[in-house]
C-alpha cells in the first residue's frame, strides 16, 4: 500500500498546487515576525534554515555544510554552503549570516532563545563561530527554528516584513495578508533539481470547515488542519491522500492541556492542583471531542519518546480523591474552591472547556467560565492574570526548546512578565532542564527529561489531556508532500505541529 | 434642491468628523494592549516602553487623534503595526470586493424581488401571493451562516461548479471572477429579496388602491400595463430608501459572508485588526466604511428627493 504524500515515481516538473493554511502570519523577518505554523510554512517556502531536523531526531545541516562544536559544546563552528545566492542574486557569505544572528538578538522577540550565545564572529568568507556562556548540546536544533532562517542583508537592512528575500525553493510573487501568498520557482535554487513546481499559492482560511469545504470543491489542493472531526471526514475517502502526525514521536509534539497558574489563589494550593488534576477525566474528554483521533495523554512526552518515563506518577482520574481534596482545600480558601477556567473565542474548544467545568463542579469546585480574544488571553498568560487556561504548545524538535516555558528563571510573580506562564517553581525541575542542555550522552538527556515530566506531575502546573494532532490532506494530484530528503539523502522530519516544507511537491498532470 | 444639497452636504462634513472622533474613541476603548500582538509572548517592560514611544501609543488622547487625522487628511491612512501593510494598500484590497459583492447581490435581489412582487400584487391574498410571502419569511429568518454552507455544500462540494472560497479579481478573467462571488452574492442576497419583496408588495397593493388607478381602468388600461407604467414608480420609494440601507450596511455588515467564503473585505479585515489590537487598520477601515455608509444613503437620499418631491418640501 502506498506511503500518504510519499511519491516513488519519477517526479513531473511543472504546474502550481494551491495550500489551505490555518491562519495569516504578520510578515516574514524571522527576527521579528511572529512565525506560527503557518509562519513556518511559508518561511520555509522562501528561506532556508541552516539546520534542519531529520526523520531519526538529530538536527543535520541544511544551507549549513556543517555545525561542529568545540569539545565542551561552548563553541560552534558553522560552515556554510559555497555558491548559494538570495533571490536578489547577492550570495550567501559569513557575514549574512552573522548580521542575521545579531538582528535574532538584539529583537525582544527572539533575544531569549539565544540567551547563552555571547559572541558571535564571522571567522572566515564561509565560516561563522558562535560561542556560549554554558555547554549548549541541543544548538543545532535552534538553527532549525526562527531564529536559523537566512535572509538577504537588502530585506535585512531595511527591515522588511512584507518583501521576503531568502535562499529558498520559491520567492515571493505577491503576498496580499488574509487573501494569498503567491510564490515562484526559485530557478537557482542550492539544491540541484528541486523544486519540482513552478509555484504556490496559500490560501489562509481560518474555518476548518471552510478549508475542508474548499479541498473537496478542488479550491485548494492540499490543507492543513487540526479539527478531529475534519480529520476523521476526510481520513477515508479515498479522493485524498493524509498525513498526520499522531504516530510521530521525534522531538517534541504539541499538547492539549490546561495551565494553572501556580502563583494566584486557589492555583497556588498543591492541594487544590491535585484536586483539579483528580477530578479531571481526559478519556472521557478524547472521547467526547477527539472524534476517534486523538488519544489520551497524561505526560508531557507522546507515547514512545525517550524523555518519557515508564510511570511519571501523574495522578489518575479518581472522582472521589477529588472531593475529598477539595474539601480538605477549601476553608483555606474561603471555604469554597473558586476558579476560573478560561480559553479563546473558539466554539470548539469552549465547549471542551464546559466539560471540564462539568468534572471539576462534580468534585465541588465553582467553575466560571471565560472565553477571552486570543490577543487579551495572551496578555493574560504572560502577566499571569489567570487561573486556569486551555492551552496547545511545546511542539519542538528537542525539549531543551521548551527551557523558557519551563524554567524556574523565566518564572515571576503574578502582575509581572513571566515566559514560564504558571510561574511553576522547582530547583530539581530546574536542575534537570540544565542538565538535559548541557548533557551530550544521550542516556543522561532521556534521565533529565523523564526527571522534568515527572516533577510536572508532582508540581502540576500544567493537567494534560491529550496529543494535539495536525493532519496535512492532499487531493491525488498532490504528489510528496511528506517526502522532503536532507542534501546528504538522508530523510527530513515529515510534517510535524502543522508544519511542513513544500520543496518535494510535484502535481500529476 | 440647490439648497437641500448643500444643506445635506453640511451635514455630511459634520457626521465624518463626529465619526472620526468616535472611531478614534470606540477603538483605543478595546480590551488589549497592540505591544502584546506586535512583541509577542518574548517581550519585557523595556521592549513595551519603547515599542510604546516607536508607535505614539505614550502621547495623549487629543494629542494621538490630531496626528492621525492630520494624516487622514493628507491621504495616509497608516499602516498596520503587524504586518506593516499600509491601510490605503488594505483598502484598495478590500473594497472592490464588497463594491462587487455589493452589486452583484444587489442586482440578484432586486431582480427576483421586483418581479415577485408585481405578479404577487397583480392578485394579491391568492396562492401565489400566499406562497411568495410564506417564502419571504423563511428567507429572512434564514441566517446566513446556516444558507452559505448549505449552498457551498450543493454548488461547490457536489457539482464543484463553483469555488467554496477565495476572491478572483477581474483581472483573472471574468468568468473566473464571477464564479468567485455569485456564491457569496447569492447569500447575502437572500436577505434582500425578502425585503425589498415585502416592501414593494405591500406599497404596489396601496398604489393600487389609488383614484389614478381607477381613472386608469376606466380608461380601459389593462392591470398588469398599469402595474408596470404607473404603479411601479410611485411604488418604489421604500424599495429605494432601503436599498440604500441596506447597500450601506453591507459594507461592513457582509462580514460573515466574508469569513465563510474567505473573501478579504473590509468587514473581514476589520474583524481580524479588532481581533489583532491593530488600532490604526481599524481606525481607517472604521473611518473608511462608515463615510462610505453615510455618502451612500446621502446618495440614496438625493436620489430619493429627485424622483419623489414629497420628501424635498417634507
Amino acid at each position: 500500500m502506498a506511503t500518504p504524500g510519499v511519491s516513488r515515481v519519477s517526479p513531473r516538473r511543472g504546474g502550481s498546487v494551491t495550500i489551505g493554511v490555518n491562519s495569516e502570519i504578520n510578515g516574514f523577518l524571522p527576527s521579528t515576525s511572529h512565525f506560527d505554523n503557518s509562519g513556518y510554512i511559508y518561511a520555509n517556502t522562501v528561506f532556508d534554515t541552516l539546520t534542519k531536523v531529520a526523520a531519526d531526531g538529530t538536527a543535520k545541516p541544511y544551507l549549513a555544510k556543517s555545525v561542529t562544536p568545540n569539545a565542551d559544546k561552548t563553541v560552534w563552528t558553522i560552515a556554510l554552503r559555497p555558491g548559494v545566492t538570495f533571490h536578489d542574486g547577492s550570495p550567501l557569505t559569513a557575514d549574512v549570516v552573522v548580521a542575521n544572528f545579531r538582528a535574532v538578538q538584539q529583537s525582544p522577540l527572539t533575544a531569549q532563545a539565544v540567551k547563552p550565545v555571547t559572541n558571535v564572529s564571522a571567522t572566515g568568507p564561509l565560516e561563522v563561530t558562535v560561542t556560549t556562556n554554558e555547554p549548549l548540546v541541543p544548538f543545532p536544533h535552534y538553527l532549525a527554528t526562527q531564529i536559523g532562517f537566512v535572509v538577504a542583508l537588502a530585506q535585512l537592512e531595511r527591515n522588511d516584513t512584507q518583501h521576503p528575500i531568502g535562499t529558498g525553493p520559491f520567492s515571493i510573487v505577491s503576498w496580499e495578508p488574509n487573501d494569498h501568498f503567491t510564490v515562484e520557482r526559485n530557478p537557482n535554487y542550492w539544491r540541484n533539481g528541486l523544486p519540482y513546481l513552478d509555484g504556490i499559492t496559500y490560501k489562509p482560511i481560518a474555518s476548518d470547515q471552510s478549508r475542508e469545504a474548499s479541498l473537496r470543491s478542488k479550491t485548494v489542493d492540499l490543507m492543513v488542519t487540526r479539527d478531529p472531526n475534519v480529520i476523521r471526514g476526510l481520513r477515508h475517502d479515498t479522493a485524498f491522500q493524509q498525513v498526520t502526525d499522531l504516530t510521530r514521536t521525534v522531538g517534541q509534539t504539541d499538547m492539549d492541556f490546561i495551565m494553572l497558574n501556580t502563583a494566584v489563589d486557589p492555583t497556588n494550593d498543591i492541594v487544590v492542583r491535585q484536586a483539579l488534576a483528580h477530578a479531571t477525566n481526559a478519556d472521557e474528554l478524547v472521547r467526547l471531542f477527539g472524534a476517534g483521533i486523538a488519544s489520551p495523554n497524561l505526560s508531557m512526552f507522546p507515547p514512545g519518546s525517550p524523555y518519557r518515563p515508564a510511570d511519571n506518577g501523574y495522578p489518575r482520574y479518581d472522582l472521589a480523591k477529588a472531593r475529598q481534596l477539595v474539601a480538605q482545600a477549601a476553608p483555606n480558601h474561603g471555604g469554597t474552591i473558586k476558579v476560573a477556567l478560561g480559553t479563546i473565542t473558539d466554539p470548539r474548544l469552549l465547549t471542551q472547556i464546559q466539560a471540564v467545568a462539568n468534572m471539576w463542579e462534580q468534585a465541588g469546585v465553582q467553575v466560571t467560565v471565560n472565553e477571552t480574544e486570543q490577543v487579551t488571553y495572551i496578555d493574560n498568560l504572560i502577566t499571569g492574570a489567570f487561573q486556569a487556561d486551555t492551552v496547545e504548545m511545546f511542539g519542538v524538535s528537542d525539549p531543551d526548546l521548551n527551557y523558557v516555558w519551563l524554567s524556574s528563571t523565566t518564572a515571576s510573580g503574578p502582575g509581572t512578565i513571566a515566559l514560564n506562564f504558571a510561574r511553576n517553581k522547582d530547583d530539581v525541575l530546574e536542575a534537570a532542564l540544565q542538565q538535559g542542555r548541557t548533557q551530550s550522552d544521550p542516556a543522561a538527556r532521556a534521565a533529565a527529561y523523564q526527571t522534568v515530566d515527572k516533577r510536572l506531575a508532582q508540581d502540576l502546573p500544567y493537567l494534560w489531556t491529550s496529543r494535539a494532532t495536525w493532519s496535512l490532506t492532499g487531493s491525488n494530484v498532490v504528489m510528496n508532500f511528506d517526502n522532503l530528503t536532507l542534501p546528504d539523502g538522508s530523510p527530513a522530519q515529515g510534517f510535524l505541529s502543522g508544519t511542513f516544507t513544500p520543496t518535494p511537491i510535484w502535481r500529476r498532470a | 434642491m440647490a439648497r437641500y444639497v448643500v444643506t445635506r452636504l453640511v451635514q455630511l462634513f459634520v457626521i465624518s468628523f463626529i465619526i472620526s472622533v468616535v472611531t478614534f474613541l470606540l477603538v483605543h476603548l478595546l480590551p488589549g494592549d497592540p505591544t502584546v500582538v506586535i512583541l509577542g509572548p518574548n517581550d519585557t517592560p523595556t521592549a513595551r516602553h519603547e515599542l510604546l514611544q516607536q508607535l505614539g501609543l505614550n502621547k495623549s488622547l487629543p494629542a494621538q487623534y490630531w496626528t492621525w487625522i492630520s494624516n487622514v487628511l493628507r491621504g495616509n491612512l497608516g499602516q498596520s503595526f503587524l504586518t506593516r501593510q499600509t491601510v490605503t494598500n488594505a483598502l484598495s484590497v478590500a473594497v472592490p470586493i464588497d463594491i462587487e459583492l455589493i452589486i452583484v447581490s444587489q442586482i440578484i435581489a432586486l431582480a427576483v424581488a421586483i418581479p415577485l412582487a408585481l405578479v404577487a400584487a397583480l392578485r394579491p391574498n391568492r396562492i401565489f401571493d400566499r406562497s411568495a410571502t410564506t417564502s419571504s419569511f423563511a428567507m429572512l429568518s434564514l441566517p446566513t451562516f446556516v444558507a452559505g454552507p448549505i449552498l457551498v455544500l450543493i454548488f461547490a462540494v457536489h457539482a464543484q461548479a463553483v469555488p467554496a472560497t477565495g476572491f478572483v479579481r477581474l483581472s483573472g478573467g471574468l468568468g473566473q471572477n464571477l464564479k468567485s462571488v455569485i456564491l457569496p452574492s447569492v447569500v447575502l442576497a437572500i436577505g434582500s429579496i425578502a425585503v425589498y419583496y415585502r416592501l414593494l408588495r405591500a406599497d404596489l397593493i396601496a398604489t393600487l388602491q389609488e383614484d389614478f388607478v381607477t381613472m386608469a381602468r376606466a380608461k380601459g388600461m389593462s392591470t398588469p400595463y398599469i402595474l408596470v407604467r404607473h404603479v411601479l414608480r410611485p411604488s418604489s420609494f421604500s424599495l429605494l430608501a432601503s436599498a440604500g440601507l441596506a447597500i450601506g450596511s453591507l459594507f461592513t455588515g457582509a462580514f460573515v459572508v466574508e469569513a465563510l467564503f474567505q473573501l478579504p473585505g473590509v468587514g473581514y479585515q476589520l474583524v481580524q485588526a479588532i481581533y489583532s489590537n491593530d488600532y490604526l487598520m481599524v481606525q481607517g477601515m472604521a473611518l473608511v466604511a462608515a463615510i462610505a455608509f453615510v455618502v451612500v444613503n446621502f446618495g440614496a437620499d438625493l436620489t430619493l428627493t429627485f424622483l419623489d418631491p414629497r420628501v424635498r418640501r417634507a
